[in-house]
């Protein structure tokens, strides 16, 4: 017994060493924090093309005063999300600035995880900016974000095979079954499959057929006769015979590539798809207009990011005139041009440069003066899961039934009652 | 003759076999990596025109937090994770293995018990701990759970195979007129070189490919691994996939867990062959 | 004190041990055994005991990120709450299918891979390394090229055997898909446990039962089967326990959609997506339960030998 001991504890001692060396390690990981007397604002932002360049910008209009350092978020929302919350929940004051997807801001406000805009920054946030972007940051009737860029969808056609652009859902299922009866590229492109994307189609019909699917306050799920016209509406075209087979499983970038690869006649996606089909194949003919809505032109869910200041932010003052100086009219132009994404504040539609970047711009305004929101609630990713579960796949859906089963299983959503799926 | 050229033609009909279905779907990611964003969706298994551009995209210096600062991170944890995690496992296998003490079942129990806790709502309060110890976003603050979650494999696998040493041959060995150091290298460490090194393998590959705890308890370049990198790789704008330089990473970070197995299965059959059963 | 080292010193030297030696032999062991788990069993404890407890201790409560006003102690009604839930149980179903499905599946090809991997006389370093390769890919990534394959026009899978119908919509062809990506990348896992496990039934006894005259599958099922049954119980035991929560592949092929989510993607999306801490621990914890549910069933049952139960090494 005695023999054999020597031999154990080579190892042990090795282990040994080796958990002091990792001990020391975060001692000099510590080193060369910001406490070099500047202060320092954290940007937390989703991963944007040349968005350095405008964080650059700022800094340079801080001239001193600031600076602000940006950490990337991952690329899927939801990923972000999940990342700033967890901060959050821990009180962390690491972070300053956070870009917020528009659904958000219920929830973050009534979670106390941001500040309100008031004063002089509120004017300065307001003023200029659109109407449907200002009420994605608005709770309660006070304004928790700065509005930085929005979106929203079009209706990109084969500008080869169609002549008039569809105005309504009729419409296009009529002129996609014209083109497949002449033996042409027919399939309409959506964005389907069990996820959000689902949720802001069926938000845009709703919204289109003047319905509603949750109260004001955010705390009674509605469900009315509208929102069950949107159900006819959305059963009818996933089983038309016009839908690709593979709607329930289709995400934006998806139906990108199915129009891209001439698979499609139509799509209903985000103008991203511009610059990206341009790239992929740039010998397709293609044109946009109007998402088709149930009467008439639709009106559009809205989508974008924007700009918060987190409750923990230790220099709150910074944090808000950085948010500002990010979001103003040249760094959203700017962005526009080299990030692809849509401004929030109406003048810059006008501005130098976006007619060749942005050809569809006044598509996109036209639209977003007509806009819709999705339900406004603390509880909206609770509210989220239960619609993109009820509803999938678009082709089971049995209106009466459906919107019955919505109502009930949202409500309790909205009490943040039961099991997600 | 014809006999022996027969079998070796069967085998290598067999081992064919085998590389075709684990390699397949793995060409299919290289295929894809090599695609440009033209031909990416035209279902072709080969490419018909290759483009490296999702390569020189992840490999260019000027990017180096993109993807070679995530490489270096996860290579420095997860070899360090895996020498750490068999050192203790090992010694922990061959007390419960060799040695009687109470407690025995009760940290077989535990380990047992930690394996199976979801690891996803072990991570929030997780990250509470290290944010206050200073560990977040740091190397010790990935390897120290990867350590704890790797331990139940390797003590469990390497005690089934410490069960099956026959230890007298030390004692043997050590009549013969070894000494215990002999005894040790020669006989024993031998035998248990197969599990050790299976324990190895399988213990660098969950560190590397390791998501969860890389996603949550990292926030910038300093200690983000390559598969938490892969979720900041971004396409030319929001929604789209960046497929191609996924791909791209992917392959490049295939190729150190190919060394790994290369250099770690010869020492597998080295450990078979030293031949101190069979005497 | 002296009196008893001497004792050892002198009793050492004589064959048969007395009650002295014996004791302070065995304190000496069990000093050597808990010495040689402490690091191992401290870095654990360390890391996981209170995350452990702060979940038992959540499960219990009504807690929701997103109204922290209404949190409040309600002892096990989360637990009603779960287990009367409709979404629960199809996920539990949907998982248990897919976990006995992929770990049968699994050990069988883990045998036969692990079979060749041991025996081949060709390119044996070739057929080791491609062979693990699967298990080394990252999940989400390998995840990500499956549901590549597997979309129309897009994917060489879907052109080969689905023609034009859209396979990830379709709950069973779906679930399939996803045993299929579960079984090529962790098969593997299985091979490596199974082939060290092979590496120690000794060739002689092979030669002697063939010379016996047993053919190459008798040998197989009664030589090699019951020297392998600890390296079998294993890597049953652990890749069951993985298979249960199973995540990733499911996360990138479908989402969860058509009803085919996990009980880690339900525990997932209450949890992270819908902040509902206490409704989420509680889904860990019966997940745990229902894991140690099935350890227990393979200890006690298929006598997995839980290591050190026995004075296994001792011989």
């Amino acid at each position: 017994m005695r023999a054999t001991l020597p031999d154990r504890r080579r190892p042990h001692r090795m282990a040994i060493a080796l958990g002091a060396a990792l001990l020391a390690a975060p001692v000099l990981a510590a080193c060369g924090s910001d406490d070099d007397g500047k202060t320092i604002v954290n940007l937390y932002y989703a991963p944007e093309d040349k968005l350095e360049d405008v964080v650059a910008n700022c800094n340079e209009a801080a001239a001193g005063r600031y600076e602000i350092v940006y950490t990337k978020l991952p690329r899927e929302a939801d990923g972000q999300r999940e990342q700033m919350v967890r901060r959050l929940a821990a009180e962390d004051s690491d972070m300053d600035v956070m870009s917020l997807d528009v659904t958000w801001t219920a929830e973050f406000a009534e979670a106390g995880w941001i500040q309100e805009w008031t004063g002089d920054a509120k004017a300065e946030a307001e003023d200029g900016t659109l109407e449907g972007p200002l009420a994605s940051a608005t709770w309660e009737d006070k304004l928790y974000a700065a509005p930085k860029n929005t979106n929203v969808q079009l209706l990109w056609y084969r500008s080869d095979l169609v002549d008039t652009p569809p105005e309504t859902f009729d419409e296009l299922i009529d002129a996609a079954n014209e083109l497949k009866d002449s033996d042409q590229p027919y399939v309409v492109g959506m964005t389907g499959a069990q996820y959000e994307g689902l949720v802001v189609q069926y938000n845009t019909l709703t919204a289109s057929a003047g319905g509603t699917l949750v109260s004001e306050d955010g705390k009674t799920a509605v469900v009315d006769d509208g929102a069950v016209r949107a159900l006819e509406v959305l059963k009818n075209f996933a089983t038309s015979g016009v839908a690709s087979t593979s709607l329930s499983n289709a995400k934006e970038d998806d139906v990108r590539l199915a129009f891209q690869n001439e698979q499609m006649a139509f799509q209903l996606n985000w103008p991203y798809v511009y610059a990206a089909m341009q790239a992929g194949n740039p010998d397709l003919e293609f044109d946009w207009a109007r998402y088709p809505g149930v009467d008439g032109p639709a009106k559009v869910t809205i989508g974008g990011f924007n700009l918060a200041v987190s409750k923990y932010a230790k220099h709150s003052a910074e944090a808000f005139d950085a948010a500002l100086c990010l979001r103003n009219a040249e760094n959203q132009r700017y962005s526009a041009i080299n990030s692809g994404v849509p401004p929030t504040i109406e003048s810059v539609y006008d501005a130098e440069g976006m007619d060749e970047a942005y050809p569809m711009r006044d598509t996109i305004l036209e639209e977003l003066k007509d806009a819709a929101v999705r339900p406004v609630t603390p509880a909206y990713q609770n509210a989220s899961t239960i619609i993109s579960t009820v509803l999938s796949p678009p082709q089971s859906i049995d209106p009466r039934k459906t919107a019955d089963r919505l109502r009930k299983e949202l409500q309790d959503a909205l009490d943040s009652k039961g099991v997600l799926p | 003759m014809a006999d022996t050229t027969n079998k070796k033609f069967g085998w290598g009909l067999v081992n064919a076999l085998v590389v075709v279905y684990a390699l397949f779907p793995v060409l299919w990611i290289v295929s894809l990596s090599l695609k440009g964003p033209e031909t990416l969706s035209d279902g072709n298994f080969i490419p018909r025109e290759f483009n490296t551009d999702n390569y020189q995209l992840i490999l260019d210096p000027d990017n180096f937090g993109l993807f070679l600062r995530p490489l270096i991170n996860s290579i420095g944890i997860a070899l360090i994770s895996t020498a750490i995690a068999v050192v203790l496992g090992t010694m922990a296998a061959y007390a419960i293995a060799r040695l009687s003490f109470p407690g025995k079942g009760l940290l077989v129990g535990i380990s047992l018990l930690i394996a199976m806790f979801p690891q996803v709502s072990l991570v929030s309060p997780l990250f509470e701990i290290e944010r206050s110890i200073g560990l977040f976003d740091t190397w010790p603050g990935l390897i120290l759970p990867y350590i704890t979650f790797a331990l139940p494999l390797a003590i469990y696998t390497l005690s089934a195979f410490f069960r099956e040493i026959p230890w007298e041959l030390e004692k043997a060995a050590k009549m013969d007129g070894a000494t215990p150091t002999q005894a040790f290298a020669k006989v024993i460490a031998p035998l248990a070189a197969p599990g050790v090194f299976t324990t190895a393998i399988l213990v660098f590959i969950f560190c590397w490919n390791d998501f969860l705890f890389a996603i949550s308890l990292t926030s910038t370049e300093a200690s983000r691994t390559v598969p938490a990198a892969l979720s900041f790789f971004t396409g030319a704008s929001q929604f789209e996939d960046p497929t191609g330089s996924v791909c791209a990473a992917a392959v490049i970070i295939t190729i150190p867990i190919v060394l790994f197995v290369l250099f770690f299965q010869r020492r597998i059959v080295a450990g078979l062959t030293a031949g101190a059963v069979k005497g | 004190m002296s009196m008893s080292t001497s004792a050892v010193a002198a009793a050492s030297e004589k064959p048969p041990p007395t009650k002295a030696v014996l004791s302070e032999g065995k304190r000496a062991e069990r000093k050597l055994g808990w010495l040689l788990c402490a690091p191992a069993v401290i870095v654990m404890l360390a890391v996981t005991a209170w995350p452990i407890i702060y979940s038992f201790w959540l499960s219990l409560q009504r807690y929701d990120l997103k109204f922290p006003d209404q949190r409040e102690f309600i002892w096990f009604d989360n637990y009603v709450t779960v287990l009367t839930n409709e979404y629960w149980w199809t996920a539990f179903g949907v998982t248990a299918f897919i976990t006995v499905i992929s770990v049968a599946i699994e050990l069988v090809l883990g045998m036969v891979l692990a079979l060749i991997m041991h025996r081949t006389i060709v390119g044996r370093g070739l057929v080791r390394t491609s062979a693990l390769i699967p298990y080394g890919i990252v999940t989400v990534v390998a995840a990500f090229s499956w549901r590549y394959a597997w979309t129309p026009k897009t994917g060489y899978l879907a052109n080969t055997f689905a023609g034009d119908t859209a396979p990830l919509t379709d709950r069973a062809y779906a679930i399939f898909t996803i045993i299929l990506a579960e079984v090529w990348k962790t098969t593997p896992f299985m091979a490596l446990l199974l082939m060290a496990g092979l590496a120690l039934v000794p060739e002689d006894l092979l030669k002697a039962a063939s010379m016996d005259g047993a053919s190459g599958w008798q040998r197989f099922v009664k030589v090699i089967l019951p020297m392998m049954k600890p390296a079998i119980l294993v890597a049953l035991l652990f890749r069951t326990l993985d298979a249960f929560r199973i995540f990733d592949n499911i996360f990138v092929l479908t989402a969860g959609a058509q009803e085919t989510s996990s009980v880690s993607m339900l525990t997932y999306n209450n949890l992270i997506k819908g902040l509902n801490l206490g409704i989420g621990a509680t889904m860990s914890v019966l997940i745990f339960l229902a894991v140690a549910i099935i350890a227990f069933a393979f200890i006690k049952l298929f006598g997995t030998a839980a290591p050190g139960s026995d004075d296994g090494g001792k011989r």
